[in-house]
């Protein structure tokens, strides 16, 4: 019996086959694109929380309790290089970062910018977030006693090139303002929109004699861990420290990945519309064509139920065709997406200032799929409701009527 | 076998009575039967067929369908009843245009869920009885008015239903397939022993059948 529901759906499914054909490739074609669009803002969300954390916070960053208030040098945690080491001995402790920083002024002879002085270590950096990823054409990654490398939008403020010359000053740990000339040898772009704007990197060691502070002391020890409980663990532990998550550090960036959750819906929604009214409008018309094929079938004894079975596998089909078209085209768009990603270029000014990359990479979850595949079954079979109402309300005595 | 007890259909352009279209019908068809409701064009033929078919609601009386009352039945039971206990040839043929011969002929066997080999067997025996058995896997697109129309008969007539109900069966042949169609109804009714009730002012009908019912205006002038 329902070999026969099937025959008589799929057969119905493709009698009219250029429109069917239009539907499929619609469906496909607009659910390539949703999930091309649904990657490229999840990447762009993705990338700005992975630069961010290679950049500043890792997943967890410890702090002195008065720090993030205070920004004052004296609340600093003292022993950090001794929290680095317990750290670096977790095994869910992936690499660890301490961080002396110090707000201040960026000089040259024509321009000035409030900015922050960050000191590292290159080499930790790199093992911590490949730091050299940031750094743009033209400059190395080198801090000599000199040597600073400057956040991009800092460089542009002080109108500031490779090999210039800039003042900082600030105060040290003895209270006293003290300035230091170095010499600019590279220029970092983070896509972090503070440190970009803000950050003069130096090596940890000559930024500690400078500020007259121990080695041993850092202002922020950044750590990446894939574990979900390591702030928990690390609140007991260091009870006397401020320990902060990424997004406790980053609100903004939940935010955003709430706004793209919302684009993501709309374009969703938009598209299974396309999808409802595409398979509706030829569903509806198929059965207008075929009312009095139903009406011999209602004639001769087939149940309302078993057409209405026959009428969903049909519209089922078209949905599910389109749906298999459109997920090769949707995985290619984004392989290409991924690997090549979407050059704009064009935009890099206004994208940056909003702490996106130029070139924005795509990103592939299975749930694009899966989603899509629900939506698309969920859509095919309340599109015929409208066309089953027209089958159940037909008079099947004037339908058999019709000449040939 | 059925038996029609002061039968009376109407009508109707809204809430008004329009049409009184059935007039008080009595009339019984035995088992086994080969007959005929004749009569001018809007007597009432059609109607009666359909409310005897359970395809349409009566206003009074009654249809009985061996110890069954039909004619009161709700739409899914009169479904019921034309599945397991009617067969029906229409005037238009009323093919499934996307399944092939030996498919329509074993349509109705399968809704009703006989096992494959058994339709497969049955509606060879019914093709060659009708003379399409060569004609099982073509599609109805491609058959003659005629051989339609035997694909229709033989697939009323496949699971052996208790009263065929044939609307003009023969309306769209030309003569000689007209009476090659009822030559054959006429066999299938003496060797399957199936009831076959006609509407029809066909010449040819009307020289096959053993029984002729009249009508006028709504009403049996003549049974």
């Amino acid at each position: 019996m329902y070999k026969l529901i099937i025959k008589l759906a799929f057969n119905n499914a493709f009698i009219r086959l250029s429109r069917t054909i239009l539907v499929v490739i619609m469906i496909a074609v607009s659910m390539s694109m949703m999930i091309s669009l649904q990657g490229l803002y999840d990447g762009m969300v993705l990338s700005m929380v992975d630069k961010t954390k290679r950049s500043d916070s890792g997943e967890v960053s410890l702090y002195n309790k008065e720090y993030r208030v205070s920004k004052a040098l004296s609340d600093n945690i003292t022993n950090a290089t001794q929290i680095k080491e317990e750290l670096l001995k977790r095994q869910d402790v992936n690499a660890v970062v301490q961080r002396l920083e110090a707000d201040g002024l960026s000089a040259t002879a024509k321009k000035s910018a409030f900015s922050t002085i960050i000191g590292i270590d290159l080499n930790t950096e790199e093992k911590f977030g490949g730091f050299s990823e940031f750094l743009k054409p033209q400059g190395e990654l080198r801090l000599d006693k000199r040597g600073v490398l400057l956040g991009s939008e800092l460089a542009k403020t002080l109108k500031i090139r490779i090999g210039s010359k800039v003042i900082f000053s600030t105060q040290d740990a003895t209270g006293e303002i003290n300035a230091i000339a170095l010499r600019v040898r590279g220029i970092i772009q983070t896509n972090n929109i503070s440190l970009d704007a803000s950050a003069l990197y130096v090596d940890a060691k000559v930024l500690a004699k400078f500020l007259g502070v121990s080695q041993n002391v850092a202002t922020q020890i950044a750590i990446r861990s894939d574990s979900p409980t390591l702030k928990t663990e690390l609140t007991q532990k260091y009870p006397d420290l401020d320990v902060k998550s990424f997004l406790e550090l980053y609100p903004m960036m939940k935010q955003m990945q709430e706004i793209m959750v919302i684009f993501n819906s709309i374009t969703f929604f938009i598209v299974m519309m396309v999808v409802f009214i595409g398979i509706m409008g030829v569903m509806y018309v198929s059965i207008l064509d075929r009312i009095r094929e139903f009406g011999i079938m209602r004639s001769i004894g087939m149940s309302y139920s078993l057409i209405r079975s026959q009428i969903f596998l049909e519209a089922l089909f078209v949905g599910v065709l389109g749906y298999l078209l459109g997920a090769v085209l949707g995985y290619g768009a984004l392989y290409y997406l991924e690997n090549y990603g979407l050059d704009l270029s064009e935009f890099a000014d206004g994208l940056e200032s909003f702490g996106y990359s130029s070139i924005i990479y795509a990103t592939t979850k299975v749930s694009y799929f899966s989603s899509t595949f629900l939506a698309i079954v969920g859509a095919s079979l309340l599109s015929v409701l409208l066309p089953l109402r027209k089958i159940k309300k037909m008079n099947t005595i004037e339908v058999t009527k019709v000449d040939i | 076998m059925i038996e029609i007890k002061n039968l009376n259909k109407y009508f109707y352009k809204g809430e008004e009575r329009e049409l009184h279209a059935l007039r008080d019908v009595n009339f019984e068809i035995e088992k086994g039967e080969f007959a005929l409701l004749s009569g001018p064009s809007g007597c009432g033929k059609t109607t009666l067929l359909n409310a005897i078919g359970a395809l349409d609601s009566i206003d009074s009386g009654e249809i009985w369908l061996e110890k069954r009352e039909i004619g009161t039945l709700d739409e899914d039971e009169r479904t019921k009843i034309r599945l397991n206990e009617m067969g029906f040839v229409f005037q238009a043929y009323n093919l499934i245009p996307v399944l092939n011969v030996e498919e329509n002929i074993g349509f109705i066997m399968k809704l009703r869920g006989f096992k494959d080999e058994e339709i497969k067997k049955r509606v060879l025996e019914v093709a060659t009885l009708l003379e399409i058995q060569n004609k099982l896997h073509a599609m109805p697109a491609t058959l003659s008015g005629g051989e339609q129309q035997r694909v229709a008969v033989a697939r009323a007539v496949a699971p052996k239903p208790k009263i065929i109900l044939a609307d003009e069966p023969t309306a769209n042949l030309d003569s000689k397939n007209s009476k090659a169609l009822m030559d054959m109804m006429k066999s299938l009714n003496e060797k399957e022993g199936i009831s076959i009730l006609f509407a029809s002012h066909d010449e040819y009908v009307m020289a096959s059948v053993r029984r002729t019912i009249k009508m006028n205006d709504g009403a049996i002038v003549e049974s």
